[in-house]
């Protein structure tokens, strides 16, 4: 039931998507971000539309698999969806009984607040999926370098960012293991008003975190076993190389920064 | 409780990138009564294989049968059938939760429904088939006891709930080898006097030939080998070629029959330590009365 919750998870792959630098790719979500949020018309949005889907087929990843690892988020768009249709007023009438209705403005709101969470939650959860947590954390560092002059601890904030990514998937795995064992014990996690469910719950979340400090803990242990002392001073096995697929992201980046400023109104 | 697969295949993860077959096609049976040891290497579907006999896997497809209780792709094992089979989970101390040990070990119980004074009579009776004095432990955390002493009270905990069936797996890793023995013990002993049908997953080839009575080798998400242990152990290429290995017992047995002639060969049913121990001494014995 929850090894298809996949935020987080990194597929591993030789796509060109998955071969590109991870500065580059975060710096162009930086960007992307930027350029769902000018985007306020059909065209523009169109064009982001089309862009994205190249995007995941450039990844190799199956679209549906993508979408479904997203289910939560689905959920939340589908939230705002409602409530901007229900809230929002302004413009044309759709619908109207009693003090309730549907007017022009929430219906167009509801969709382009969808669309931008969707587009973005989409394109960043192709940088998981495609960066392994050691090269995020790398790419990471790297930009992030310059803020290490003026006193930002750079390597430990990338490290603690790597581990908690690099965890999720285990502890997910973990729940769902203690969510069996306690089923096997007749636990139900289905029935009941809220209070009892929240009661329900309390089987499978003490043992997660007694689980998780014990994780933790053993980290700790093994990293300095190995002479772990931070970033001071540490060299890499494999250092990051620009390539042409950077330039190619660049160039991508450059041509649809050009696109929206033109077609947006 | 008669457990029977018919052609049960699994399949995790159907449509994502990590879709994996675990089972394949695997029919066993496994009579009322008996304790079964499983066998396999990390991976080949153990564990896969016995969360079906509980319900928490249902087949990708294929039949399985719980006594009366027939469970397919699209029908779930009710609820109350789940009380009748007890699984105990690799490391089951990790799921321990409650302020006390009894609190811990009447957890089973009260979610079937028992009433609390019976619930407290067979924590008591749970506590003790695992060798830990009720009195002594009851009001005491789970989480300052020992390794050895938070295992036994998981295992207490399933043991509660009085299953016909109960499924271990690996219920000795991590443990000492006196801390071993103790709990296959317990489970042993109790296996005979309720007579239960016991599923135990293990790596220990020793561990499988002294308390089962058949043996299922897995690899591969497929049943390899399955039947008596001494039939299982005659395939010693077979297992070698798993990478896995014929007890001591067996292998000693094989190298003194090489030496020995036809007639006076030792049958290869005595792989249990200790018998093979009283008929070679009653061998001794004869001769030096001979």
């Amino acid at each position: 039931m929850l090894q298809n919750i996949a935020i987080g998870q990194y597929v591993p792959g030789t796509s060109f998507l998955h071969r590109a630098d991870p500065r580059s790719k975060m710096l162009f979500i930086i960007l992307f971000a930027i350029l769902v949020f000018l985007a306020n018309n059909v065209i523009t949005y169109a064009i982001l539309i089309a862009f994205t889907v190249m995007t995941v087929m450039l990844s190799r990843l199956s679209l549906a698999y993508i979408l479904k690892s997203l289910r939560p988020v689905w959920i939340l768009v589908l939230f705002t969806v409602i409530l901007h249709v229900l809230i929002t007023k302004g413009g044309e009438v759709y619908f109207q009984w009693g003090w309730f209705s549907i007017e022009e403005k929430g219906v167009t709101q509801a969709i382009f607040i969808s669309l931008r969470v969707s587009l973005l939650v989409l394109v960043s959860s192709l940088l998981t999926l495609t960066t392994s947590p050691i090269d995020l954390t790398e790419g990471l560092e790297r930009l992030l370098g310059p803020f290490g002059r003026i006193g930002v601890p750079v390597h430990e904030i990338a490290l603690m960012m790597s581990i908690a990514l690099r965890f999720i998937p285990t502890l997910m795995e973990e729940t769902d293991k203690i969510i069996k064992a306690q089923t096997a014990r007749g636990a139900n996690f289905t029935s009941g008003n809220l209070i009892r469910r929240a009661q329900n719950l309390i089987p499978i979340v003490i043992p997660l975190f007694i689980s998780a400090f014990r994780r933790a803990e053993e980290l700790a242990l093994a990293m300095e076993a190995r002479g772990y002392r931070g970033g001071v001073g540490r060299t890499r096995l494999r250092t990051l190389t620009m390539s042409w697929r950077d330039g190619s992201i660049a160039l991508a980046a450059c041509v649809l920064l050009l696109v929206i400023g033109w077609w947006r109104t | 409780m008669q457990i029977t697969f018919e052609e049960v295949s699994h399949v995790y993860g159907v449509g994502t990138p990590f879709e994996r077959l675990a089972l394949q096609d695997v029919s066993i049976n496994i009579p009322s009564g008996s304790f079964v040891g499983i066998i396999g290497q990390t991976g080949s579907g153990k564990s896969t294989l016995i969360q079906h006999v509980n319900g928490l896997l249902q087949p990708t497809k294929g039949t399985i049968r719980l006594g009366d209780v027939t469970v397919t792709p699209t029908r779930k094992l009710p609820h109350e059938s789940r009380r009748n089979i007890g699984l105990v989970f690799q490391y089951p101390e990790h799921q321990l939760f409650e302020e006390t040990v009894a609190k811990d070990v009447a957890f089973g119980p009260l979610n079937f429904d028992m009433p609390p004074e019976m619930a407290e009579l067979r924590v008591r009776e749970a506590l003790e088939i695992v060798g830990l004095d009720y009195q002594e432990m009851k009001d005491r955390s789970p989480f300052l006891l020992s390794g050895g002493q938070m295992r036994r009270v998981a295992i207490a905990g399933v043991l509660a709930m009085q299953p016909k069936v109960l499924i271990l797996d690996e219920p000795t890793a991590g443990l000492d080898p006196a801390g071993r023995k103790a709990i296959l013990e317990a489970i042993y002993r109790i296996h005979r006097e309720q007579s239960l049908t016991t599923l135990l997953v293990t790596h220990s080839m020793e561990e499988a030939a002294r308390y089962a009575d058949r043996l299922i080798v897995m690899a591969g998400g497929k049943v390899m080998l399955e039947g008596k242990p001494d039939e299982v152990f005659a395939q010693a290429d077979t297992l070698r070629e798993l990478a896995l290995d014929v007890p001591e017992t067996v292998s000693l047995i094989s190298q003194l029959n090489r030496k020995l002639p036809e007639e006076q060969r030792l049958p290869s049913s005595v792989y249990r330590e200790e018998e093979l121990i009283s008929h070679l001494l009653a061998r001794i014995s004869d001769r030096g009365e001979r």
